[in-house]
């Protein structure tokens, strides 16, 4: 292995291990409003937060299984659906996670 | 069924039962959401092959399927050699294994048992502990094969198509053959390594025969002896697997010399048909144990009936042997003829010895 792809691969690790605790609090906001899987994933990437199924689905899942969110299956365009949004204590916790991120910005932009 | 039922369908059998259902609801509805989405672009329906590259754009149905999993155990010994992905199936496949020749065995220790045998602690024990040790061997190394095809080619895999009906082909065989089949002057290092491993464990069993011999008889040891000729093809026996072995290790670290393993398989084919004349030759390879009066005349005719059949074996390993001597010596000297006139000598040919 060159050192080229060597540093390509410690950057790609770092990068994703940076966006993995970002990625909570984006599903969170998103979730204020009501959203099926597909919708999420496309309003998430429409705002540069591109994240794969595979990861998604796993994450609302643990999202709701923690009490964060609440989830209905309903009938759309035919089709079955599970929609998501926040459940009150999400909302609680989306209020300090924001507060949280805000503060680790202003510390990190001081510093940048 | 579609292209897409046949990956959701893959993706729930390695899905935990009580969420499979729900996950594949959501899986499904998702796919078919993208599905509609790219048609409304294009303004047409999608192509198999489109289909099929948007599904593959989501990854392995195992791998995806093992993310959903909260269950993340897997076996190590030092290293992980079968990880989350495998560790069901795995658990699954071995307990049922076990499970099947516990009842097996079970059901012979009953049987002699009930006829009036005498079974001892030791053996049940005995007969229970390498039947776990084999399957557990076993099972662990070709799972650990298979997660290591999985590691290294996550990406190799597609859903086939089959009598209208798709299911995932993870491409094992493929990778096997293009290991062998890419390079057709080597031996694969995956067959040398086998054979090492199957060598030395062949070697410990023959020689834990010779002095348990429920190893080869199971619980029918009690009555059945091994005959002297048995002690008299240990040695040769012993001699040829080491040969074979230290031929298997020359070429997993010379695997361009093809014309010495040719060779040698030769040698070593000839040196079994040998040994397998010799045994041949004794008549009686097994003897009735310490009679009981009055059972030595069921010890005898058992002896009789195994004797029978081990003649078979050993006539047909014979035709066999000289079979492959055959086939192997025509190898060779097709290896030799030159062919069709003057030719340009390959990479591979020039390496080999």
């Amino acid at each position: 292995m060159t050192p080229g792809t060597d540093n390509h691969e410690l950057f790609e690790n770092l990068r994703l291990e940076l966006r993995r605790g970002s990625l909570v609090l984006a599903v969170l906001a998103a979730l204020r409003k009501e959203h099926y899987g597909y919708t999420l994933r496309k309003t998430l990437a429409d705002r540069g937060m591109t994240i794969d199924e595979g990861t998604l689905y796993p994450l609302l899942r643990r999202l709701e299984s923690h009490g964060l969110l609440v989830s209905e299956w309903r009938e759309e365009e035919k089709r079955n659906k599970r929609f998501y949004r926040l459940s009150p204590h999400g909302k609680e916790m989306f209020k300090q996670l924001m507060t949280e991120w805000q503060s680790i910005s202003t510390s990190l932009n001081g510093m940048l | 069924m579609d292209l897409v039922d046949g990956y959701v369908k893959a993706v729930a059998k390695a899905l935990p039962e009580e969420q499979r259902e729900d996950i594949i609801g959501e899986l499904s509805e998702d796919l078919r959401s993208e599905i509609e989405d790219r048609q409304k672009t294009l303004g047409r329906p999608l192509t198999e092959e489109e289909q099929e590259n948007l599904l593959r754009q989501r990854g392995n149905p195992w791998l995806l399927a093992a993310r959903y999993r909260q269950d993340q155990r897997s076996v190590a010994f030092g290293r992980q050699i079968i990880g989350p992905v495998l560790y069901p199936f795995y658990v699954k496949v071995l307990s049922f294994n076990l499970g099947l020749t516990f009842l097996i065995v079970g059901g012979i220790f009953v049987a002699l048992a009930v006829s009036g045998q005498r079974i001892s602690y030791n053996d049940i024990a005995s007969t229970c502990l390498l039947q776990f040790l084999i399957q557990f061997g076993v099972v662990t190394l070709i799972f650990s094969l298979v997660d290591r095809h999985l590691t290294k080619h996550p990406d190799r895999w597609h859903i086939k198509a089959k009598n209208g009906k798709f299911r995932l082909d993870l491409q094992i065989e493929r990778d096997m053959q293009v290991r062998i089949g890419s390079h057709p002057g080597e031996v694969s290092r995956f067959e040398s390594l086998s054979t090492i491993v199957a060598s030395v464990v062949a070697l410990v069993w023959w020689t834990a025969v010779q002095s348990h011999p429920f190893l080869i008889f199971g619980p029918a040891a009690a009555f059945l002896n091994l005959a002297p000729v048995w002690h008299q093809i240990y040695f040769p026996i012993v001699v040829l697997t080491d040969l074979e072995i230290v031929r298997a290790i020359i070429n997993l670290v010379r695997p361009d010399w093809t014309q010495f393993r040719a060779i040698a398989r030769v040698i070593l084919q000839a040196g079994a048909l040998a040994v397998a004349c010799f045994a041949i030759r004794a008549a009686n390879w097994v003897t009735p144990g310490s009679p009981v009066a009055d059972k030595a005349g069921t010890y005898l005719q058992v002896a009789h009936i195994v004797n029978l059949c081990l003649l078979y074996v050993f006539v047909g390993a014979a035709i066999l042997s000289v079979g492959t001597i055959l086939f192997r010596i025509s190898e060779l000297i097709q290896r030799r003829r030159p062919r069709g006139g003057a030719r340009e000598v390959a990479p591979a040919d020039k390496k080999q010895n």
